[in-house]
């Protein structure tokens, strides 16, 4: 299992109230900034929900 | 911080004081009017959000002083008429407390230093070492070859040679460093150090137990400490004494635990009291007050809080205490 981002309501870097939390509390470089973008590393990603618990705009969700 | 006045027949008044607050949320379950909302906590006590742990609707609070009255961490001011509810018959009062009884304390500091909140400072007065030192050492200065080598050995560094020139030299045994270890008459090549001995040997009975004393005294700074029972576990002579501000148990299922890679209730536990074992969440309850902070914050519900008994007294009206039930039933 992995974690899908909403592109409807994730505000991606620029536009994320905390300029990308996920990226921030994602320990594992699963979700990461890369030139100004949010990237999703799917095979680093274990599940620890702790990006979808957090999104301070529910952008996230179990895939 | 946030501040709410309100004037009807009394001035009431509700201060959050978000310095104290550790974002366990047990004030945002008990409010009637839905008035408090949690922030996001682990992003801010990972210190990647500023902001305070607890947002206080000012519009909807209607000062009923209940947050006020079950925070066990005094987090919040609520006075009537300027006077503190705390200091009010009519109020509850929590009996939870810490102390350190300083007749028992032999000020070695180990609650000093596993303290989460720093709370307890340690002042102690060693004794004199040099009265704890069971002889003397001499230098004959006319046998004396001012060669250094004492200087050189000796462990505590207490023998000091200075020589300007030939005519002009001195050594001097510091009296305060010594520890009569013997090694600079053993070594000296000539014979010019004399050892005089007070009590024969290293035995202990000469030593005067007044010289020995330690003095000091114990500092616990009541507005930090979070009453989590370290000091408690860890002091040799049960000096420190805690009692927690709830009873009950901590049960954990970490089946999903994710452990490294999440470590939110190490994060947000006031108490040091959650670590990581072998890729899993244990929460030492010995060091567990119950707050719930890491239930709250866990993503895969792991934590379960069973409070059994909440240490308030005086809860007078039936519906404070309906209310403040709900925190007995576990969550």
């Amino acid at each position: 299992m992995v974690v899908v981002i909403d592109t409807e309501k994730c505000g991606n870097i620029t536009d994320c109230p905390v300029e990308g939390l996920c990226t921030k509390i994602c320990e594992q470089g699963a979700l990461v900034e890369e030139d100004g973008q949010l990237v999703l590393h799917a095979e680093k990603c274990d599940d620890c929900d702790l990006c979808i618990q957090n999104c301070p705009n529910q952008a996230i969700s179990k895939a | 911080m946030t501040t709410i006045e309100r004037n009807g027949g009394d001035k009431r008044s509700l201060e959050y004081l978000s310095d104290k607050c550790v974002g366990c949320g047990i004030c945002t379950e008990i409010c009637p009017t839905e008035s408090l909302k949690l922030g996001p906590v682990l992003p801010i006590a990972r210190g990647l959000v500023d902001m305070d742990y607890l947002n206080v609707n000012e519009k909807t609070c209607v000062l009923c002083g209940l947050c006020a009255s079950s925070c066990p961490f005094e987090a919040f001011e609520f006075k009537i008429n300027d006077e503190n509810i705390k200091n009010l018959e009519a109020y509850p009062n929590w009996k939870h407390s810490a102390s350190i009884d300083d007749e028992e304390c032999l000020y070695c500091k180990a609650c000093e230093t596993a303290c989460p909140q720093d709370a307890i400072t340690i002042k102690r007065q060693l004794p004199d070492r040099s009265k704890l030192v069971t002889g003397e050492i001499n230098i004959d200065k006319d046998e004396c070859i001012y060669c250094g080598i004492c200087e050189e050995m000796c462990p505590p560094e207490a023998i000091t040679l200075t020589v300007k020139d030939q005519m002009e030299r001195d050594i001097k045994v510091d009296e305060d460093k010594c520890v009569y270890c013997l090694v600079c008459k053993r070594a000296c090549p000539v014979d010019a150090i004399k050892a005089v001995c007070s009590s024969c040997s290293y035995g202990d009975y000469r030593i005067n137990p007044e010289d020995a004393k330690i003095t000091g005294r114990s500092i616990l700074q009541e507005d930090l400490c979070v009453n989590c029972g370290w000091c408690q576990e860890i002091c040799p002579v049960d000096a420190a004494k805690v009692t927690k501000p709830f009873e009950g148990e901590v049960i954990m299922d970490t089946t999903e635990c994710k452990g490294d890679s999440c470590h939110a209730c190490v994060d947000v536990c006031p108490c040091n009291a959650a670590s990581i074992v072998d890729n899993k969440s244990i929460i030492e309850e010995k060091f567990c007050i119950l707050c719930g902070a890491c239930s709250n914050v866990c993503p895969q519900n792991c934590i379960t809080i069973k409070r059994d008994k909440m240490n308030l007294e005086n809860v007078r009206s039936k519906s404070w205490q309906n209310k403040l039930s709900e925190l007995i039933e576990g969550k």
